[in-house]
């Protein structure tokens, strides 16, 4: 009996020394302390994300126009010009909710992702449910984004089922503190979203090669759909994705995020969208505590570094 | 930043001393001064009996005494009220104490009330004096009834106990002892036999009185005054029940009236009736604390305490009191806990929801409207409506499922459909819709166990706040919701892990 309970349940004494964060001390001693409330309209409005992102430089699918209106909602064609593949969506949406990505249209019949055929009206009432608070949260009016399509690369497809991989990393005070890999699975409906059941895949931090993966909380190293060995996995173009996660801290201020890479075959790591609450599953994903990790960085890096020389930092293992 | 959260936490940590000295003060001196007690017994001590008197009137002047009751050894009378519209009400002391109403003629019937408050009056209990009372006047009776009397007192001599004991016994015997039968030839009611008793008592020389009151039962309506026989014996009245035989007053019983006369008198009216009902007042020992506090001299404090509200106040603030402790309840279900609800409070709500249904009928009733609320939502999520007029449409769902149920319920006396009504009918919807999109979203295990996990927790805070011991702590020792608020407070910087998190973070440590 004793033994089994012991087997389920750590003491908190054990996590305390393995620097496992939980989530009062995550909400006590980092995001409120690191996060002004007045920030959080920078990362919960993508439109805002989006202009910030591209005032610093940062790679992110371009925006191709937005709509606050409901009466502009008619100018959808005149707004897409002469973009044959884009992605509309909600700029406060969450969760992949309200998301339609078109991949080839004629201005009457739009193809989606899925290859589903959807009409122009159809394409109308999408924007219009979007603009009137379908999928914000609290049905608060919302405005509609629209931006260019990112065509993924096809590195990842063995290791996801259906659905489009992407690079989470933790960054705190700039540095790029944890990173992992979210894949979809059946069980997730082909979403990346690992409380829907995907795949967490921790990744070393200055290699970007896989440490140790999670299903629902619970080591893994084979996904379950596609029977591919994540412990292969290993992200090209590395050093970019943690540049993109360094320079959100110059361009939010936000002590503590999460930040979403997707990575597109010709134009590299692109940020889909930040987070200033990001979850704790990304823990379990390396097998590793975050809080030891964040109070390494408190104690022992160097503030008033660019964003580059962050980088550079945490490459180096955490020293110069 | 370390450095600052132990400061945080020390002040309110000092608070929370403070909070608890001062509580524990006030306790004491609740307990040493007013005489409030821990345990929510000591409330029963308050009745208030009502009087519900009903008549014809006969086209003349009205005019009705009604004999109120008096201090006795085992009550005190608190305070008493008349509901008489248009009616000239005068107190009449000329003995006893009797209410005196005069009106013009009436013509349709008529309904008068008569409501006293009593509580127990330990502190006289079995101390009064009594003053010994005339010689009784010998009964009129001819000589036939007075040999038959000899008769059965002789009889009396030799059996044990009291004599009004004996006289009731033999009275009462079945099938009737020929000796009764023939005292009394026709059928004997209560009245008559007390008549018979107190004559032969008179014959004895032993004074006597007729005593009408009530039984202090809770919830009892429609009753009508009971009739015993006093009887001055060893320097004492003493009380015998006619029924039984058995002496001295019930712990609950209540003399509205001594002596022959009706306990109300109707001039100008017919076919009148009297009806008591008795109800446990719930909260109006602190009626009482005031008494004692006016005795102990700390009106002035006592005064600003809620104590001192009307009764339907004092109701509410005890039903609020008790809420603080449902909400430290839920911070620790979720903060220290872990487990994830719908909506911060809505657990509390359902909780509060079912003190009032009771718990089997009101967790069944709960759990038909959300799997016939789901369902239909299911129905509505097809028609990609927005989410203003979607929730409105389930709280319309809500709102009919409702009803639909209490009619049922009503049909089929099942209390389960009549507290359908009793949950909130914005909170169900909520539930619902929320339940819809994670089961939507996220799948039907995630969902589920949402439901599931809001439900422990309202079970739990259930619980608490249905326990009654619970409720008149918070309410009659009200201080301890400030130590609650800084145990609260406190909570808020709690960094420690979550229950949950240890077996969540487990596989991080175990490898
Ligand atoms: N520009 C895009 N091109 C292709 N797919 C996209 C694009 N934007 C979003 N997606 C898809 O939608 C998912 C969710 O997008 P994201 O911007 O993270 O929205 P949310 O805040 O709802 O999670 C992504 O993981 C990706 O699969
Ligand atoms: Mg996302």
């Amino acid at each position: 009996m004793f033994k089994l309970l012991s087997k389920i349940f750590a003491t908190p004494k054990e996590l305390h020394e393995n620097g496992v964060l939980g989530m009062n001390a995550r909400n006590y001693k980092f995001i409120s302390k690191c996060n002004k409330r007045s920030l959080y309209p920078l990362v919960d409005n993508k439109v805002i994300t989006k202009t910030l992102a591209q005032e610093h430089e940062i790679n992110t699918p371009k925006l191709i126009g937005i709509i606050e209106y409901q009466h502009e909602a008619k100018n959808i064609l005149d707004i897409i010009g002469d973009y044959k593949e884009f992605v509309i969506k909600p700029a406060q949406g969450s969760g992949g909710r309200g998301i339609l990505v078109v991949t080839e249209h004629n201005k009457e019949i739009f193809t989606t992702a899925s290859g589903r055929k959807i009409t122009y009206n159809e394409v109308y009432q999408h924007i219009s449910n979007i603009l009137s608070g379908l999928y914000s949260l609290g049905g608060r009016y919302d405005n509609v984004v629209i931006e260019e399509l990112v065509h993924f690369s096809s590195i990842f497809n063995n290791f996801s089922y259906q659905g489009v991989p992407d690079v989470r990393i933790i960054v705190y005070k700039g540095f790029p503190a944890m990173t992992m890999m979210r894949l979809a699975t059946k069980m997730s409906g082909g979403r990346a979203n690992l409380h829907q059941g995907a795949v967490g895949v921790g990744l070393d931090i200055s290699t970007g090669k896989a440490l140790n993966a999670v299903l629902k909380d619970k080591p893994v190293t084979i996904h379950p759909d596609t029977n591919a060995n994540l412990m292969d996995l290993a992200v090209p173009l590395w050093r970019e994705h943690l540049d993109i996660g360094s320079k959100a801290y110059d361009m939010t201020g936000l002590g503590y995020i999460g930040a979403d890479i997707v990575l597109d075959k010709d134009k590299g790591p692109m940020m889909l969208e930040l987070n200033a609450r990001p979850g704790l599953a990304i823990q379990i994903a390396n097998g590793i505590g975050l809080q030891k990790v964040l109070k390494n960085i408190d104690k022992h890096y160097p503030k008033n570094l660019n964003a580059k020389e962050r980088v550079d930092f945490v490459l180096n293992g955490g020293k110069f | 930043m370390i450095k600052k959260i132990k400061s945080v936490r020390f002040v309110l940590f000092v608070c929370l001393l403070i909070s608890i000295i001062v509580a524990a003060t006030s306790t004491y001196y609740k307990v040493k001064y007013w005489g409030f007690s821990f345990k929510p017994k000591q409330s029963t001590g308050v009745w208030s009996i009502e009087e519900h008197i009903s008549f014809m009137p006969t086209g003349e002047k009205i005019k009705v005494s009604i004999t109120t009751p008096e201090d006795s050894d085992n009550f005190k009378v608190l305070d008493d009220s008349i509901i008489a519209t248009g009616y000239v009400v005068k107190t009449e002391k000329n003995g006893q104490k009797k209410l005196i109403l005069t009106s013009n003629p009436r013509n349709s019937e008529q309904n008068i009330y008569y409501r006293v408050m009593l509580f127990d009056n330990e502190d006289t209990k079995g101390l009064t004096k009594d003053i010994k009372p005339q010689a009784p006047k010998i009964p009129q009776l001819d000589e036939r009834q007075i040999a038959i009397a000899k008769e059965i007192i002789e009889l009396t001599k030799e059996m044990e106990g009291d004599l009004p004991e004996k006289l009731i016994h033999i009275f009462n015997q079945k099938p009737a002892h020929p000796l009764v039968s023939s005292y009394l030839p026709f059928k004997i009611s209560q009245e008559e036999i007390a008549a018979a008793i107190r004559e032969l008592l008179a014959i004895e020389k032993v004074s006597s009185r007729v005593v009408k009151g009530v039984k202090l039962e809770e919830g009892k309506k429609s009753l009508e005054a009971d009739l015993m026989v006093e009887a001055y014996i060893r320097n004492k009245w003493r009380v015998y029940n006619i029924g039984t035989g058995k002496r001295g007053i019930p712990g609950d019983f209540v003399i509205f009236q001594r002596g022959d006369k009706g306990l109300v008198d109707i001039e100008g009216g017919e076919d009148s009736s009297i009806q008591f009902s008795v109800l446990k007042s719930l909260s109006s020992n602190f009626d009482l604390a005031s008494h004692r506090a006016r005795i102990a001299d700390q009106q002035a404090y006592f005064d600003s305490s809620i104590f001192s509200l009307p009764l339907n106040e004092q109701n509410i603030i005890k039903w609020l009191s008790v809420f603080p402790l449902a909400i430290l309840i839920i911070v620790i279900i979720r903060n220290v806990i872990g487990l994830k609800t719908m909506g911060t409070f809505t657990p509390m709500l359902i909780a509060m929801s079912l003190v009032q249904t009771g718990f089997v009928s009101g967790m069944i009733s709960f759990s038909i409207i959300l799997i016939i609320g789901m369902l239909l939502r299911g129905l509505l999520s097809k028609l990609n409506l927005l989410l203003v007029p979607r929730i409105s449409a389930v709280v319309i769902f809500v709102i009919i499922i409702m009803q639909a149920m209490t009619i049922i319920g009503q049909k089929f006396s099942l209390n389960i459909g009549l507290s359908a009504v009793f949950f909130p009918i914005i909170i169900m919807a909520w539930i619902i819709e929320r339940a819809s999109i994670t089961w939507e979203e996220d799948g039907a295990a995630n969902a589920t166990r949402e439901i599931v996990f809001s439900l422990i927790t309202a079970v739990m805070t259930y619980l608490v706040v249905s326990n009654e011991y619970i409720r008149h702590i918070t309410y009659a020792f009200g201080e301890i919701n400030y130590v609650i608020l800084f145990l609260v407070m406190l909570l808020g910087t709690y960094t420690g892990y979550r229950l949950l998190e240890l077996t969540r973070f487990a596989p991080l440590v175990k490898g």
